[in-house]
């Protein structure tokens, strides 16, 4: 292939697109204008602003360029300073596609070809759905590199793209999971923006919002506890529906799929209902799988389940970050778990080994020395006169709320080594279980402090290129630590783990320590 | 067979001149932070009732930083390059110790700072593909670093690449 050879542009119905919105923001302009005597300028900006965007984005249409050779993907882009990326196709980690409403309205998809690193990652937006298509069988599993060059979709419509290979639906949304996602202690704020939105459209047309509701629930007639426990009884129901209406914009239609054919196969993730997206995770890179289950769902035995791909970021709010299914319950999670992983291992429903003692202790130990310390460093100031009198007991309110949560703390703690994979488990606020696979393992920090050090305990930490590149297992005892490390990698801890047995039995070096841990 | 997996300490020791330029360097930063301190404190009054404690607590931390810090530091650390891993103990109130195995290892940096020049030494920074499996190895012999830079880079070189 030569240099200029093979290019594609972006669908031109983006240009529709863009004279769409032109005219959106001309009627708003429009309207801002008319609609009172004085212009409404929050709507005549909002127009501008809209106006301007849509004329960038026509003028980005008009330079942007793609290609996907059989070694590399490129994009050149822009206006008054060119850009011009490579990446090598063995570089990429995902291909996602993603639809807003206007674009789906139109047949368009942005695709977001992800390598890893947040920063190299191509964003074609947008291309029309049978090119997205055909984009992510030329990039995902199971995609020969040689149906690429020329490949234009036809005319009658059907796909160019090769035959969509066979795919095993693991989860399809169900209408249990609606309960279990949209009831949270932070329901009340999914309409707290929606209203300050409001509020600042309105108060631009002259209507104070605030005012109105007062009126509303007559406000001045109750004491301040009343009025606030009518606020949130009010806001409460209307939140669990906000939140269920944006859960089911997210994720209805949803569907997990194992697609391609060995050994070439990836998870695919559907979902959306107005605005779908896509996300390809190959499994060659999948490296783990991880739940949570936070603390005040427990009852319900509630759980997020992750996969730990690694190249990819674990950055919240990426699409690539390892959500791969919504809410549901812990059991339906370790089933589908067995699924998911290509090995079909059920590393997440190990035995756990129990943490010693000790590292109970500390963890009740730090919740009274913790706001003890505190409460000692504000007494400083206050002999020295800079806080009122009384204020240093505050942080010892804390201790009886302290208390429970380091039980808490220490009985999540866990660790296993189960087949092919570790699995520690922690956390307080959000209990989490992760399973990683040995060969993952790109090194081990272990950690010991004075305290630690007296109690015969350690802090084991797993350095991996997947997930968030780092877990950890607080307060091991020393055996359990060291056991633990040699189970998952014994060839790396024949290089700093000592098997005394080993060395009495008359073989202090090396090799025979090595083999000793075979055995 | 209860107790008896211990954690096999790194063979090789710092150079003593390691003591030496972590006392100049908690010097260097004592004077530095206590001098922005003390000058706030001097100038403006009304900041006393604040500052006075944590000038305090300071003072106490670089004084320790200063005297027993380094020695106790120097008598833990402690690091190994071979041809399967790099090992390294390092800490002095909480101990670290930290492995890679040759396969992970993505890049190989030395480091010489200015009071590391003057002195004769290096740190030598192995990177993987997690930032917390880095591992670096502070106050080195300049030329010993060197030496086990080259070999590092011909024993990564020759092992098979598994950086993920």
């Amino acid at each position: 292939m030569t240099a200029e050879e093979g290019w594609r542009r972006l669908s031109v119905r983006v240009v529709w697109l863009d004279l769409i919105r032109v005219v959106i923001s001309l009627a708003t302009g429009y309207l801002g204008i008319v609609v009172s005597d004085e212009p409404v300028w929050a709507l005549v900006a909002g127009a501008c602003g809209g106006l301007l965007t849509a004329l960038l984005d026509l003028r980005r249409w008009q330079t942007t360029r793609y290609r996907i050779t059989p070694e590399r993907v490129e994009m050149r882009t822009g206006w008054l300073s060119r850009k011009h990326r490579t990446v090598g196709r063995d570089r990429i980690r995902s291909v996602d596609s993603s639809a807003r409403l206007l674009q789906r309205l139109l047949g368009l998809r942005t695709v977001h070809i992800g390598s890893g690193e947040t920063e190299s990652s191509f964003k074609l937006d947008a291309l029309d759905h049978r090119h997205a298509t055909l984009v992510q069988h030329e990039l995902m599993p199971g995609s020969s590199s040689a149906v690429i060059a020329g490949a234009a979709p036809d005319a009658d419509g059907a796909a160019p793209a090769p035959e969509r290979p066979a795919e095993t639906v693991i989860a399809r949304f169900h209408r249990s999971w609606i309960p279990l996602n949209v009831v949270s202690v932070w329901a009340v704020f999914a309409i707290a923006g929606p209203l300050f939105g409001l509020n600042w459209l309105l108060r631009a047309l002259g209507v104070d919002l605030p005012e109105l509701g007062r009126d509303l629930i007559g406000w001045d007639g109750r004491g301040p506890v009343a009025n606030i426990a009518l606020v949130l009884l009010i806001a409460y129901p209307l939140g669990v529906i906000a939140t269920t209406v944006a859960f089911l914009l997210e994720n209805g239609n949803f569907q997990l799929a194992r697609t391609g054919t060995a050994p070439d196969t990836a998870l695919v993730t559907r979902r959306g209902l107005l605005n779908t997206r896509t996300v390809q995770r190959t499994d060659s890179r999948m490296r783990g799988i991880a739940v949570d289950e936070p603390l005040v769902w427990r009852w319900l035995r509630l759980a997020r389940t992750k996969v730990l791909s690694s190249g990819l970021g674990a950055a919240a709010g990426e699409a690539t970050g390892g959500d791969i299914l919504p809410r549901i319950r812990l059991a339906e999670a370790h089933r589908l778990a067995a699924r998911i992983l290509p090995d079909g291992a059920r590393p997440l429903e190990a035995a756990l080994t129990r943490h010693p003692r000790g590292a109970l202790t500390r963890r009740l130990g730090a919740a009274v020395y913790g706001p003890a310390l505190v409460s000692a460093a504000m007494l400083v100031f206050t002999l020295t006169g800079v806080l009122p009198g009384w204020w240093w007991l505050l942080p010892l309110a804390l201790i009886p709320a302290a208390i429970p949560l380091a039980v808490v703390a220490y009985r999540s703690l866990g660790h296993a080594v189960d087949g092919a994979y570790l699995v520690v488990r922690r956390g307080i606020r959000h209990r989490r279980t992760v399973a990683l696979q040995r060969r993952a393992v790109i090194g081990w920090t272990v950690q010991q402090s004075i305290f630690q050090r007296w109690g015969g305990r350690m802090t084991v930490g797993v350095a991996t290129a997947a997930g968030e590149r780092h877990y950890e297992s607080p307060d091991m005892s020393e055996e359990q630590a060291l056991t633990f490390i040699t189970k998952a990698t014994p060839d790396l801890a024949a290089a700093f783990v000592l098997d005394d047995y080993a060395e009495k039995s008359g073989s202090p070096d090396r090799a025979a320590t090595v083999s000793a841990n075979h055995s | 067979m209860e107790a008896s997996l211990t954690l096999r300490p790194p063979r090789h020791r710092l150079d003593r001149r390691f003591i030496t330029w972590r006392t100049l360097q908690a010097v260097v930063w004592s004077i530095g932070v206590l001098g922005t301190l003390g000058a706030v404190w001097g100038y403006a009054e009304i900041t006393r009732p604040y500052l006075g404690p944590v000038i305090l607590a300071v003072a106490v931390t670089y004084a320790v930083n200063i005297t027993v810090m380094p020695y106790a530091r120097y008598r833990t650390h402690r690091w190994e390059a071979t041809e399967d891993a790099v090992y390294a103990l390092s800490g002095w109130l909480t101990r670290e110790w930290k492995v890679v195995p040759i396969s992970r290892i993505q890049s190989i940096d030395t480091e010489i700072g200015p009071l590391q020049r003057w002195l004769g030494l290096a740190s030598i920074t192995v990177t993987t593909a997690s930032s917390e499996g880095t591992i670096t190895i502070e106050g080195v012999d300049a030329k010993v670093a060197e030496e086990t830079v080259d070999r590092l880079r011909e024993v990564t070189g020759m092992t098979p690449g598994d950086a993920t």
